[in-house]
């Protein structure tokens, strides 16, 4: 990103320390960032959402508490419609869905952001490090990502799920494993070119070092590029999430989105059509994966002027 | 049914070395297809045309039955799963077969049976009026070379060897006497549940060990079916075999179709695709539920032949006194196991993941086989009493740490794993109350739910497991896997053992029962093995789950149960069921209208559709002509 020097923060600047100088820049690139978010509607429905259901999955505890997963104390009977006690029914164990759907909330946003991360991070770090190597390195690094690239993401994922044993490190060690490829491919793009800019060249005549370069030149320009990618993958990982818990490869012990998915499909509610156990996860499920996408959509757009006027 | 088949859709096999058919039986069903240019037409992913061709040959009553495995091998030597042994009752004649009513053995190709004065040698009279499809009668020498084939060829051994074993000498006098000599006493000789095959179809058999039966159709058999087409994965194509000497069946075809998804099965059930569902094991509560409400849908749910429990791991061992696996070490004190025992709470296992389709486990074997069934003394009887489970431990030395948790002798809190089915929503159903229960305990629990429970079994590698098992009217099976001879020779070999269970009390009682002939006292011997088994801990019987299983009763108008008075359909000892369902009047008739009206509601809403938007495009197409001039 590029900032603009007004003639006050120049006049600030001789009368200031660098680094409050700093501070006040980002400051008003998050003020100009946050304006033109404003701006996009989907973006801000997105990110309304999302702090709904972060501020429910946060407060759980406090709202239902983690008794609602306790199949011993369920109060209610197995698989009661909908009533005035239990506002989305009830499921085999006779627990509260309303609350096992809150509840798992937080498993499904935990993995779901854990594991964007660390698809993230695997790709940043291999994008950034292939396009500024290059050569051989760059070369292994990138067919390696090419093979990650079309190997069906799910299979591999259920490969990995499947042989490791169930438990939530397993899921999001599966999904940030088999995610990151992308995130590669577009961080090695940028990279290549902040690289070719002069004043990476300046920086290297001055003496600044590959980890120099790549850490204070390479990183803070394909941040928001990371950023934006995070938020998009987060839904898909979220989506993986549940696909594996319904799959039968989450721990069955953890009350998850795609987990109460997969009990209602053994508990036979499709045949005998107990919708209540069905609907609630799976729209909760598709609203919180359309919130992170309208995020990171709003958030690319404005990162990438471009990308805004066709949108 | 037969000895190995386990209770549900997973089969741990422990009984059968690993065999690797799957490509070999593609190759023959692609070959099978080629040369009928049936199978291509009939499996289920091509219903439309099945369909069509049921309807062309008309006035043939088909009962499709929908199962929830597929076939391991149409060979009777190797075939250990339920769906399998249940074809293979309907193939072949046994000897003998088993009552309806009660169990009690009954005349099958043969009609006679008895033992010699010194108990070691027994004559079967085999009956003349039996003959194979192919027209040649079948004889006590087809009985005498299956058997003799079993001893002497290890392959041939794989899935019913254990029947055999006791054997010194078959031989077939003449083409009517059957004669075994026995090494030692064997009071199951009445119950020996192997098919006999046609010998002079099966002598051309190179290895038994690979040959899996499913190359020509109409595969030759003398019971009251005849396969006529199979598909691996798919279905298993039987007709009536016309000259059964027990009388023709009254459907003229039975098809055995495999569902993956027990709901698909459900719904193919509704629409009047399949007669019958096989659960798998059962029927969910909640599917039994909504059938039962159905028109023209009969819900089976009677008292079934498994049970259901959770056994430990008692220091996994072999013959030679080896040790092996990693099973935690406080669960070789008795007192702990009966104090887990004691923190289970049965009657809430039955009413709320069983919802009340089950009976509370107690004894061994199911309260159905009521020779056998046996239940604890009061004194005895390790009922639900978390405190006094919660003595015990303390008793046994394993107390509570600061957090609350129980440490074992190492210092480290205690953890079980669990072994459990992934396959099976019971086993984790009871799972998540088990930690509950036990958590309240001090003692951690994790699940360890997999596909494949057949490795960490095998090596040991588990705390708990949840296990169950079919009984059959004759208990020695059952009974059998928990004795020291089941163990395997040396770590590396597969025992028939359930859980490495070894008992020098539990044994000597096994040999006693198995010598003694008089039933009475057999029955005495047996339960005060059950009795020992049950003190000992090891396996804690949590129930005995209902068979639960629905049928349409507009296609099916009768069907034998057994026992016949409460009792299961699929899956029964013997080939009643099957054998004796009754087509309803107008049955296909109904099933075939009521989803020819879906498809002519379905192709006249098609229409109006395809009429609503031509229309509409064409007067937007006039609209806009109009617009533009």
């Amino acid at each position: 990103m590029t900032t603009e020097a007004t003639p006050q923060d120049q006049a600030q600047a001789a009368k200031t320390s660098p680094r409050a100088l700093t501070r006040q820049r980002r400051r008003h690139s998050a003020a100009r960032f946050w304006k033109q978010y404003r701006s996009h509607r989907a973006g801000l429905f997105g990110l309304t959402a999302l702090l709904l259901f972060a501020l429910i999955a946060l407060t759980a505890p406090l709202t239902i508490g983690s008794d609602v997963q306790s199949v011993t104390d369920a109060p209610g009977g197995p698989l009661e419609s909908p009533s005035a006690e239990f506002p989305l029914g009830t499921d085999q164990f006779g627990r509260s869905l309303l609350g096992l759907v809150v509840w798992g909330s937080r498993v499904s946003l935990l993995v779901g952001l854990l594991a964007a991360v660390l698809s993230v991070a695997i790709g940043a770090l291999i994008g950034i490090t292939a396009g500024h190597f290059r050569g051989w390195y760059a070369t292994v690094l990138m067919r390696i990502t090419d093979w990650f690239l079309v190997m069906p993401t799910l299979v591999l994922a259920i490969a990995l799920a499947t042989v490791m044993s169930r438990s939530l490190s397993t899921i999001i060690l599966a999904i940030g494993v088999t995610t990151w490829p992308t995130t590669a491919r577009l961080v090695r793009a940028q990279t290549l070119a902040v690289e070719s800019r002069p004043y990476i060249e300046r920086a290297k005549a001055l003496g600044g070092g590959h980890w120099h370069i790549m850490s204070r030149h390479v990183l803070p320009n394909v941040i928001p590029l990371v950023l934006a990618q995070t938020t998009l993958i987060i839904s898909s990982a979220i989506l993986a999430e549940a696909t594996l818990a319904f799959l039968g490869l989450g721990d069955p012990t953890v009350v998850s989105w795609g987990g109460l998915l997969q009990d209602a499909r053994e508990a036979g509610a499709v045949s005998s059509g107990k919708w209540w156990y069905l609907v609630p996860p799976g729209i909760a499920i598709a609203i919180v994966a359309l919130a992170f996408t309208l995020c990171g959509r709003a958030v690319e757009s404005v990162l990438n002027p471009r990308l805004g006027v066709a949108r | 049914m037969d000895t190995h088949d386990r209770y549900s859709q997973y089969d741990r096999t422990k009984l059968t070395p690993v065999r690797s058919l799957r490509p070999i039986r593609l190759l023959l069903a692609a070959a099978t297809a080629a040369l009928t240019l049936t199978a291509a037409l009939t499996t289920p992913l091509n219903p439309a045309p099945q369909r069509a061709q049921a309807a062309a040959d008309d006035g043939k009553d088909v009962l499709t039955v929908a199962v929830a495995q597929s076939v391991d091998s149409l060979s009777p030597f190797l075939a250990t799963r339920l769906v399998s042994t249940s074809i293979h009752r309907l193939m072949y004649e046994y000897l003998t077969n088993y009552d309806p009513k009660d169990n009690h053995a009954v005349p099958g190709l043969a009609t006679k049976w008895e033992p010699s004065a010194d108990k070691l040698t027994w004559t079967y009279t085999i009956r003349d009026n039996s003959k194979w499809s192919d027209g040649k009668q079948a004889t006590a020498e087809d009985a005498a070379w299956t058997f003799n084939k079993m001893m002497t060829d290890e392959g041939a051994a794989t899935a019913n060897g254990s029947f055999v074993a006791n054997f010194r000498k078959v031989t077939a006098p003449s083409p009517t006497k059957l004669v075994i000599e026995l090494k030692k006493p064997q009071a199951t000789m009445a119950a020996l549940d192997v098919p006999i095959v046609p010998k002079h179809v099966w002598e051309n058999v190179g290895d038994f060990s690979k040959f899996n039966n499913d190359k020509t159709f109409p595969i030759v058999g003398n019971g009251p079916f005849v396969i006529t087409d199979y598909a691996p994965d798919s279905f298993v194509r039987l007709k009536a075999n016309t000259s059964f000497w027990r009388g023709a069946p009254k459907f003229d075809e039975l098809v055995f179709r495999y569902y993956k998804d027990q709901d698909a099965a459900v719904a193919a059930l509704r629409k009047g695709e399949v007669s019958f569902v096989a659960g798998a094991p059962a029927l969910t509560p909640a599917q039994a539920a909504s059938l039962k409400g159905e028109e023209n849908i009969k819900v089976n749910d009677a008292p079934g032949r498994r049970f259901y429990a959770l056994a430990t791991n008692p220091g996994a061992r072999a013959k030679n006194g080896e040790k092996f696996g990693d099973g935690h070490e406080s669960l070789l004190d008795q007192k702990v196991r009966q104090a887990l025992f004691m923190a289970v709470d049965r009657k809430t296992i039955i009413d709320r993941v069983f919802q009340g389709h089950a009976v509370e486990g107690e004894g061994y074997i199911p309260p159905r086989f009521s020779t056998y069934h046996w239940k604890p003394t009061d004194g005895q009887k390790l009922s639900y009493a978390p405190d006094k489970a919660s003595q015990l431990l303390d008793q046994a030395g394993y107390k509570k740490n600061a957090d609350g948790k129980r440490v074992g002798k190492d210092g480290k809190p205690i953890n079980y794993r669990i072994l459990c089915h992934a396959t099976d929503p019971q086993d984790k159903a009871v799972g998540k109350y088990l930690q509950e229960w036990w958590g309240e305990l001090g003692i951690g629990v994790t699940l360890n739910c997999l596909d494949n429970v057949t490795d960490p079994w095998l090596a040991g590698e588990y705390d708990l497991a949840f296990d169950g098992w079919s009984v059959n009217p004759d208990p020695d099976f059952v009974l059998s896997i928990h004795t020291c001879a089941a163990l395997p020779a040396t770590p590396k070999d597969t025992g028939a053992t359930d859980n490495f269970i070894c008992d020098k009390q539990y044994d000597e009682l096994y040999e006693k029962q198995l010598a003694e002939y008089d039933p009475a006292k057999r029955a005495d011997l047996v339960k005060q093995m059950e009795s020992r088994l049950y003190d000992t801990g090891y396996m804690n019987v949590m129930a005995y789950p209902n068979a639960v299983e629905a049928y349409r009763t507009d296609q099916i108008e009768s069907i034998m149960t057994m026992p016949q008075d409460a009792g299961n359909i699929y899956g029964q000892d013997g080939y009643w069921g099957w054998w004796s369902a009754t087509p309803a009047a107008d049955g296909e008739a109904a099933s075939e209208e009521s989803s020819s009206a879906g498809v002519i509601i379905g192709i006249v809403a098609g229409v109006v559709v395809l009429a609503g938007a031509g229309a509409f495009f064409t007067m937007r197409r006039r609209a806009t002509a109009e617009d533009r001039e």
